[in-house]
């Protein structure tokens, strides 16, 4: 479902998904991808400590470098995603 | 005590098989029971004179404590395209015949199958080891989440890279354990 007007759609999994009790937020867009987890945490205080730390970001289903992709926006519809460690199998 | 993830807590799963499917690749996602015989005879090839499957059951303890249930999520869209992207490398990679990579998601009941690998190749020796690599990528890449809930109380998210406890779902609140 697309998001609401000037607002990205971040998805949460596993770990992320307990820390915040949801699945999904609506944010507003939009955001440079390097502020993005100081955003979380204002939200959620404790989640960088306790889940961001250990975690990729995909946008629009493409892995970024929070740290080193500096330029990055995180623009209007997109959908970002918080990947915790995998564990299947 | 009380848990994000309580007993009745129910994965948000597709409620059909997502698949990519190509003459020679097959992945898939799906919340019914796996079945060992049908990937084997999409892999089975008169030019493979291998074919080789793995298949991974749910265990009933991590470090011999009981483990009561186990539930598996996703993120769907991304994990099919990393299977797909598995399996084209790994089929490239040892000159397989085929390959299938089947995971379920949602509930897994203790002793069930999670997980199938089934390649063929003309000779025995790639299809064991593009299995057992093929098995390894997935693991370490597949955007896939195993719940392990113990006896008596907690789930744990696992971690397969670290192969530690993983985090413990309390109160809305993670602690390392």
């Amino acid at each position: 479902m697309a998001p609401a007007k000037g607002h990205f759609t971040i998805l949460y999994f596993a770990a992320a998904a307990s820390f915040t009790a949801r699945s999904t937020d609506e944010l507003p867009a939009p955001v440079q991808a390097c502020s993005l987890f100081a955003q979380l945490e204002e939200r959620y205080p404790g989640i960088t400590l306790k889940v961001l730390s250990s975690c990729a970001v995909t946008v629009n289903l493409e892995y970024i470098d929070i740290d080193e992709d500096d330029g990055l926006t995180i623009k209007e519809g997109d959908e970002v995603a918080i990947i915790p460690p995998v564990s299947s199998g | 005590m009380t848990t994000t993830e309580p007993e009745t807590y129910v994965p948000d799963l597709p409620p059909n098989p997502v698949t990519r499917t190509t003459s020679t690749i097959h992945v898939e996602l799906t919340p019914h029971i796996l079945d060992s015989l049908s990937v084997t005879k999409f892999v089975r090839s008169p030019s493979a004179g291998a074919t080789v499957l793995f298949i991974g059951t749910t265990r009933d303890s991590f470090n011999n404590q009981p483990v009561s249930s186990l539930a598996y999520t996703s993120y769907t869209p991304l994990a099919i395209t990393t299977l797909y992207s598995i399996a084209e490398t790994i089929l490239s990679k040892h000159d397989l015949t085929k390959i299938a990579i089947v995971h379920k998601l949602g509930e897994c009941p203790i002793g069930e199958e999670s997980i199938l690998i089934a390649v063929s190749s003309p000779h025995r020796q790639a299809a064991w080891r593009a299995g057992e690599e093929a098995l390894e990528e997935t693991k370490k890449r597949a955007e896939i989440w195993k719940l392990e809930r113990f006896e008596g109380g907690d789930g744990i998210w696992r971690a397969n890279r670290d192969g530690t406890m993983g985090v413990k779902v309390e109160d809305g609140k993670k602690e390392a354990v």
